[in-house]
């Protein structure tokens, strides 16, 4: 799945070796980074409980690396949800379904941004 | 936000970054510049109240069924509905085998690669749509290259960009409609060519805490190429501006992201006096060459100075209105602010919102890169713009804002067109620095030390920073 590019790394070799400096002290965004490799089965989405369900509702219409940027409340997710079935033609999630993908969507991607995609 | 005030073990490590890249780069970019910005108790309240509202949903007891249902659900949704419909949208026809697609696999037709063709370095915020930004230290050069324009998408891009037989529809309240292809424009309008200064409203949206929806742009959804076309003006002019006209209403030929033909991804458009201004370009060339198909080929306005999506790509209508234009992100809280100053995390009534208009007074360092290796003494350079103003001065600091120097400014190349600035920096000794750039326009207007904090992340024009090891 091609999915990501490259972004010009090449071209920012000192932005590189201080951004692998960074990793080395940076336990916790390491660790973050790890859990979301580019090859995932569900592209950038951390793979845990629900991100099947989230990954294949959503990337109907968009890519998941809209979703993996983002940080919001189980609120703001369900707002965004209701705004994507009323006006931009999302068919209606079952409700368990729904709160399966809320779940997911309030755990790991809420407004502390744990899983911020690091590009 | 708790994570960022709190003092907990990641707060540490997010501190760690900061000392030792400042902005850095795009991992610690966000999280740390976040933490520098935020105003803490505000933000943490915002976040508690939303996760009290998450017991709402516990109220769900769906049946067994229902519920092993659910686990094959959204992948049967993905072939069978709005992926399919989206699916065969991107192919341009319908997908004879498509149940047999392995889970995740789009048509080749749909690789993020072909869109991103003809440019260079950019970053990838989003395939689909695509969206992709240009780092600063690749926005150095005084007029903006194709291959370093920013693309901002919210629909799928049309597969025909070619000029032959494109046509563009000037109606509404005009007395004479119009209908002309690019060469009819060209043949009947005077054509020109001007350095436009173009920013996405949402440019530095990644910054915000509590974050905003949407891309998270850091600097780069700024640029300013050479467009060349005919003047939106001598256009309208042409067909004929009712007296009762307010606002234009622009078309594309982009598709929705749910394959939906009835569906317009975006539809934004301009008060009149400012469509009516001379550097509002509908332009069929870009850096004397065609159009990028993702910077909207063959045929775009270019609206420099105001939000790009007023800039409307794969342009095919313009319509005038006797009222406010209300297509698709014109309306609710897309491209509008506060009408008043709001706390970080505040929920603000729509009705409240204003319609974004022209950009705020901001700077870009695009020399040295950030995080670069220095000597004693260097070049700093980049651009400054503010917008429907000129910038008057430009300053830098390299000792976190207790001084500052003036740097070269050069007039823009053209009303609309970003100014280039340079200064040399000697540094008193060897160490860590960071070069902080502030612009002031010709109102007196000076960039930000701290965002100003809206809800859904538009106008950030705090002062950009780059930090630099000297030795």
């Amino acid at each position: 799945m091609p999915r990501r590019l490259a972004s010009g790394t090449a071209a920012r070799p000192a932005r590189l070796r201080l951004a692998a400096a960074c990793a080395a002290l940076c336990g916790t965004l390491a660790q973050a980074q790890a859990q979301a490799p580019e090859d995932s089965e569900f592209g950038q989405l951390v793979v845990a409980e629900g991100a099947e369900e989230t990954y294949y509702a959503c990337t109907a219409c968009h890519s998941e690396m809209i979703i993996a940027q983002q940080g919001k409340t189980r609120e703001g997710w369900a707002d965004l949800l209701d705004w994507m079935t009323e006006e931009q033609g999302m068919p209606e999630l079952d409700p368990a379904e729904r709160g399966i993908i809320l779940d997911y969507l309030s755990a790991h991607y809420n407004t502390d941004r744990p899983n911020f995609p690091h590009r | 936000m708790a994570a960022f005030g709190s003092g907990g073990g990641g707060s540490l490590t997010r501190d760690a970054v900061f000392r030792i890249l400042p902005q850095g780069l795009t991992d610690a970019a966000p999280k740390t510049a976040l933490h520098v910005s935020n105003a803490g108790g505000l933000a943490g309240s915002s976040a508690s109240k939303g996760n009290a509202i998450m017991a709402s949903n516990d109220n769900l007891k769906p049946a067994a069924a229902e519920r092993e249902a659910a686990t094959e659900a959204g992948r049967r949704r993905f072939l069978k509905t709005a992926g399919l419909a989206s699916l065969g949208a991107a192919a341009g026809m319908a997908i004879p085998f498509h149940r047999n697609l392995p889970h995740g696999f789009f048509p080749a037709a749909m690789a993020s690669e072909n869109g991103l063709a003809g440019k260079d370095g950019l970053t990838l915020l989003n395939d689909r749509p695509l969206n992709a930004e240009t780092p600063p230290e690749l926005l150095d050069d005084p007029v903006t290259p194709t291959v370093r324009h920013f693309i901002r998408n919210n629909g799928l891009a049309p597969d025909d960009t070619s000029a032959e037989g494109w046509m563009l529809t000037v109606d509404g309240f005009t007395d004479r409609p119009l209908e002309l292809s690019i060469a009819d424009l060209q043949d009947r309008f005077e054509v020109v060519t001007l350095a436009l200064a173009l920013e996405c409203g949402g440019n530095g949206r990644a910054f915000f805490d509590p974050p905003a929806s949407g891309n998270q742009w850091t600097y780069g959804a700024v640029a300013c190429s050479e467009w060349t076309g005919v003047r939106l003006r001598d256009v309208l002019q042409a067909a004929g501006v009712q007296d009762n006209v307010v606002y234009t209403a622009h078309y594309g030929a982009d598709g929705h992201l749910s394959g939906d033909p009835d569906k317009l991804p975006i539809s934004r458009g301009l008060p009149i006096a400012k469509a009516l201004t001379d550097t509002v370009l509908i332009a069929f060339q870009m850096n004397g060459a065609d159009l990028h198909p993702m910077n909207g080929a063959p045929l775009r306005l270019v609206v420099p100075g105001w939000p790009g999506s007023c800039s409307q790509k794969w342009l095919t209508r313009i319509e005038l209105r006797d009222q406010v234009h209300d297509g698709p992100k014109m309306t609710g809280t897309s491209y509008r602010v506060p009408a008043y100053p709001v706390a970080p995390g505040d929920d603000v009534p729509k009705e409240d919102f204003r319609i974004i208009e022209r950009m705020p007074v901001k700077s870009l360092i695009t020399f040295p890169a950030n995080g670069a290796a220095s000597g004693m003494e260097t070049e700093v350079r980049g651009h400054a713009w503010s917008g429907d103003r000129t910038v008057d001065r430009l300053d830098i600091s390299y000792d976190f804002g207790a001084s500052w120097q003036a740097a070269e400014l050069d007039p823009p190349a053209n009303d609309g067109a970003w100014q280039n600035w340079r200064a040399t920096v000697r540094f008193p000794v060897a160490g860590y620095y960071e070069i902080w750039a502030r612009a002031t326009d010709s109102e007196g207007e000076m960039q930000r030390f701290a965002i100003d904090w809206n809800p859904k992340g538009y106008l950030n024009n705090r002062m950009h920073r780059i930090g630099l090891r000297v030795s």
